[in-house]
């Protein structure tokens, strides 16, 4: 997948309310694989809204999403599927981790499907985001800082042409924020991979070619 | 595969993640109601199997649907010498009735009868007896014996089987002489005096036959003809009795003609036409009530796994994001409800089985060995399939239905 465009598009539940000055809703955007982009939003401005269509799971707008041209209306289950274990990958900004996994199961429960990384792999992962001692710990005994590595760390198993960070720093410290930005670039340029972020303010800390206003 | 890795398998991962808020309560329910329904349905049809037989009789000497009647003997007609007969206009008016399909004249021996059988040792037993015989349509036996020659005359006989019975059980029994089978009893040779008219002949007989619906002695016509004309009065006599074929012994309007004439039916046949309603209308009774017990099985199944799909809406959906398939997901419920169907139709089986062991004795007391368990068997995989089918059909749309979050 090289492209993902959007064709006059617009969540439903905004409908009739004109333009705001969005850079995304009802204009036409073409977000390339390889690049960095940013949208920055305030909250209630549908950024989850966007994310959520962007990965099938929810079709409540108007106007047209395009995966190299395609309408993604028109993609199948199976299809589906595919993008999301070799196309896109995605972390929602709540997550979507199972408390009574731990830590690592959580991880695996996402790489055993795409076998993209080893266990070492992803326990070196954890260890550098700081939570090597939490590898056996269940999720719900996590601080949600921690829990948003462990959601990082799942994203970045598998491969992707597009990684699609829903306020992936929300929780993190300086520190980290940089160790995941470094992390999510590496594993972008090893891919070839684009990257788009949302955010309400703080920004996880990558080189940004293009800055969206939602 | 390590340990390790397995516990980071896809299939343990899944099934750690999604057997939460499984009610093992609801699911021991629901495999009880199953089991109960599905085996009283299979049980059902497996004793209609086992008790067919005794009612369809394949060896019977007279098929299925003959009838045996005669004129109520009543004290008064007794008195007054009433006649016993059907005359020839009684005759015609049974064959033009729609339930019938033809009539059979029985005709009896007009002369004296005089039998003797060898018991062994030089000893030997004697009665007098009478003979009857039917037209050799209404006989459904293939024997090459069935013949009369009068160049060289022996008599084939068929008798009823109620007459061995009450020698062995009855008369051998009290008298401490041997009881013997019916094999034994058709080897042994039969003398018959008949004397009438200036003759008197000494013939050699044998049984070819028991039957279980003709309760009398019967020879073939051809015999009957030419021992009546060479001992007999030479009186032409009407019957006393006729065998009907018809087309359902439990008609009601031939039941209804037969009491407005005063009619009796010889045997069981009427009554066990009337059994075999009503074993089947049981049967089918207690069929519909297993499927009923089944259908609620089914819907308490469904009912609990809906919940359980409820209940895990949120990881079913979050599972589907990940890049797992509707398919993937549903398969651990799935495999769930396949198990459980299997093991209740396995017990299902095992328990119809031992029902039938414990009825099957009483049946053989009554003379059959069962029937077959392949249709019972059949059944329940039927039914199992057509449950397990719904179920999968039901989890899958169920799970199909996650694919699109409401926002």
């Amino acid at each position: 997948m090289n492209t993902i465009t959007l064709h006059n598009t617009l969540p439903n539940v905004f409908a009739g309310r004109g333009d705001n000055g969005s850079e995304i809703w009802l204009r036409e955007v073409t977000l390339e694989r390889g690049m960095h982009y940013l949208i920055s939003a305030e909250s209630g401005t549908g950024k989850s809204s966007l994310c959520s269509y962007l990965y099938g799971y929810r079709t409540d707008y108007s106007g047209t999403m395009a995966f190299d041209g395609r309408d993604i209306r028109q993609l199948s289950v199976a299809e589906w599927c595919e993008v999301r274990t070799h196309h896109i990958a995605y972390l929602a900004q709540d997550m979507k981790l199972f408390a009574e996994l731990t830590a690592l199961e959580n991880i695996m429960l996402k790489n055993s499907i795409t076998h993209h990384k080893s266990q070492q792999e992803i326990v070196r992962m954890m260890e550098m985001l700081g939570i090597g001692d939490k590898v056996n710990s269940l999720v719900a005994k996590l601080s949600i800082g921690q829990q948003q590595r462990v959601a990082i760390i799942r994203t970045l198993c598998q491969p992707c042409d597009f990684i699609l960070l829903d306020e992936p720093v929300s929780h993190l410290d300086d520190q980290n924020n940089a160790i995941v930005a470094q992390m999510v670039t590496d594993e972008a340029q090893r891919q070839g991979a684009g990257i788009i972020s949302t955010s309400v303010g703080n920004n996880v800390k990558i080189s940004v070619d293009k800055e969206f206003k939602l | 595969m390590s340990k390790s890795d397995n516990n980071y398998s896809t299939k343990h991962l899944k099934w750690k993640l999604l057997r939460k808020h499984i009610s093992p309560a609801q699911l021991a329910g629901f495999s009880l109601a199953s089991l109960i329904g599905l085996t009283i349905v299979i049980l059902a049809v497996q004793f209609h199997q086992d008790v067919r037989p005794i009612f369809d009789d394949e060896e019977s000497f007279i098929k299925k649907d003959y009838l045996i009647i005669t004129r109520a003997v009543s004290t008064a007609g007794t008195l007054l010498g009433a006649n016993n007969e059907f005359s020839q206009a009684a005759i015609d008016d049974i064959q033009a009735q729609p339930w019938c399909r033809k009539v059979g004249k029985f005709s009896s021996n007009d002369y004296s009868l005089y039998a003797t059988i060898g018991v062994g040792g030089g000893n030997s037993m004697g009665t007098m007896l009478f003979f009857e015989s039917i037209p050799t349509e209404f006989i459904d036996v293939a024997d090459s014996d069935w013949k009369f020659d009068p160049s060289k005359p022996e008599i084939p006989v068929i008798m009823s089987r109620d007459y061995l019975s009450l020698y062995n059980f009855g008369f051998a029994a009290s008298q401490g002489l041997p009881q013997v089978s019916e094999g034994i009893i058709s080897k042994v040779p039969l003398e018959f005096t008949l004397r009438g008219n200036g003759h008197n002949d000494n013939l050699k007989g044998h049984i070819v036959g028991f039957s279980n619906r003709l309760n009398t002695i019967v020879v073939p016509q051809d015999f009957m003809k030419w021992s009546n004309e060479r001992y007999g009065s030479g009186l032409d006599r009407n019957p006393s009795r006729l065998i009907v074929e018809v087309n359902s012994p439990g008609d009601v309007k031939m039941q209804t003609y037969l009491e407005e004439h005063g009619y009796q039916v010889a045997g069981e046949k009427m009554q066990q036409g009337k059994a075999q309603y009503f074993l089947t209308l049981v049967v089918s009774i207690v069929i519909v009530v297993g499927i009923i017990i089944s259908l609620l099985a089914f819907f308490v199944l469904m009912l609990s796994i809906y919940l359980l799909l409820q209940k895990n809406t949120k990881k079913l959906q979050d599972m589907l994001l990940l890049g797992y398939s509707p398919t993937e997901v549903a398969r651990p419920y799935i495999n769930m409800v396949l198990a459980i169907n299997a093991v209740v139709l396995v017990i299902a089986i095992v328990l119809m089985l031992l029902a039938r062991a414990y009825y099957l004795p009483m049946l053989q007391a009554m003379g059959t060995s069962g029937g077959t368990i392949v249709v019972a068997l059949i059944v329940a995989v039927i039914i199992m399939l057509l449950i397990s089918v719904g179920n999968v059909i039901a989890i899958r749309r169920k799970i199909n239905a996650l694919w699109i979050q409401q926002s």
